[in-house]
């Protein structure tokens, strides 16, 4: 039985089953959409209700997923992101427009937190 | 001592490796880098190295229902090689009426090629109620001539007298073949597993063929829908291209020994 047991053609297929089990497991408790981040101006101050847009890729092209504003200390929460593949950016009148920050996650629908902030410039 | 330096032949065997090696690793290095191939001059380090190619072709298609169909047709094509080849393997080492007459047959068989067999192929597994299935997918490469041989080569070299002692034992044939013969050919065994599990994994043309629903697909068709669906593939079409090849080289290495010793066992033979 030992034997039968201690050979390399049941240690390496057993040890991936491991880490692909460990893996799944770790993607089911990771997986509720929830990505975080912050808006700043040009001088690093949080930026308060500003428009933040999600945008979720399709195969060709990224569409516009949702919608949401910071609060007063410039953070924002999605909580519906469906995608591993995401581009973020934000607006606010009067104050600017940032880049489109595209964000590629490990699996789908990854909690993530945006470690680089938006950073809203004048557009133009 | 040998009167002549070893060397020459290393370095013929580095440059052939090297040759052989250098596909994989372009191939290994687009998937983790997406540079484009054409690219000049060529970059042989890769730059930036992220595995989200990976993850673009795990979500692009259905990839573990394909991954989950190729699995189970080459299981079933191994489990069914090893069984069927052994059998007739194992009657090949007898002398019988007409041995001759199938050894030839089986010799002419491996002429024709498959596209010229498969429409009717195709109808007997309909008339079996088996389009469709993974035992459908599987059946036309249940027994391979080649393997038979390799079975043969490697019963032959079992001495008679091993088999007439478990005659008079009162062991009856199947028994035979499953506790004398078949412990005694783990080569020859590896080498069936390896070479059907290949085969089975990168056959094209029969489940083409012969699957009419997306679920029943396999991996090589998967990588045909891939290409449809998606337009700049570059670095998500090798990486699935890695993630194809990946469990037949894993199955490779892990038997090389016993499928080296399969193949030449009976190469020898006087």
């Amino acid at each position: 039985m030992k034997r039968w047991l201690l050979n390399r053609f049941v240690l390496v297929p057993g040890a991936i089953a491991l880490v692909a089990l460990l893996w799944n497991i770790y993607v089911a408790t990771h997986d509720h959409g929830h990505i975080t981040g912050r808006v700043v101006d040009l001088a690093g101050k949080p930026v308060a209700d500003a428009s933040v847009v999600l945008w979720v890729y399709n195969f060709t092209t990224y569409q516009e997923h949702s919608h949401v504003k910071t609060d007063d200390a410039g953070v924002f929460r999605f909580m519906n992101n469906p995608s591993h593949r995401i581009q973020l950016s934000a607006e606010k009148p009067g104050v600017g427009r940032s880049e489109r920050i595209p964000v590629f996650l490990y699996f789908r629908a990854e909690d993530f937190d945006l470690a680089t902030p938006l950073k809203l410039a004048p557009s133009g | 001592m040998n009167r002549y330096p070893r060397w020459p032949i290393h370095l013929a065997l580095i440059m052939a490796s090297f040759v052989m090696l250098v596909p994989f690793y372009w191939v290994a290095k687009t998937s983790v880098s997406g540079e484009n191939i054409y690219a000049y001059p060529p970059s042989i380090i890769p730059t930036r190295v992220q595995p989200f190619f990976y993850v673009d072709v795990w979500y692009a298609i259905p990839f573990a229902r394909y991954f989950l169909n190729s699995l189970a047709v080459s299981v079933i094509a191994v489990i069914a090689n090893v069984i069927f080849n052994a059998m007739a393997g194992y009657a090949l080492t007898h002398g019988f009426r007409g041995k001759n007459v199938v050894l030839m047959l089986f010799l002419s068989c491996m002429m024709v090629p498959f596209q010229a067999t498969i429409i009717p192929a195709y109808l007997i597994t309909g008339k079996l109620g088996l389009l469709d299935s993974w035992l459908g997918l599987a059946l036309p490469q249940c027994s391979t001539i080649i393997c038979i041989f390799i079975f043969k080569a490697s019963f032959d070299a079992v001495p008679r007298s091993l088999i007439d002692a478990a005659r008079i034992d009162g062991l009856p044939e199947w028994r035979i073949i499953w506790h004398i013969m078949m412990p005694l050919s783990t080569a020859a065994i590896a080498t069936n597993v390896i070479l059907a599990f290949i085969w089975s994994w990168n056959n094209f043309l029969w489940p083409l063929i012969m699957t009419r629903s997306a679920d029943m697909q396999t991996l090589p068709l998967g990588l045909a829908r891939f290409l449809s669906y998606q337009e700049d593939t570059t670095g998500a079409l090798y990486a699935f291209c890695i993630m194809v090849l990946a469990p037949g080289l894993l199955l490779f290495l892990l038997a090389q020994k016993e499928f080296i010793r399969g193949l030449t066992s009976g190469a020898t033979k006087g």
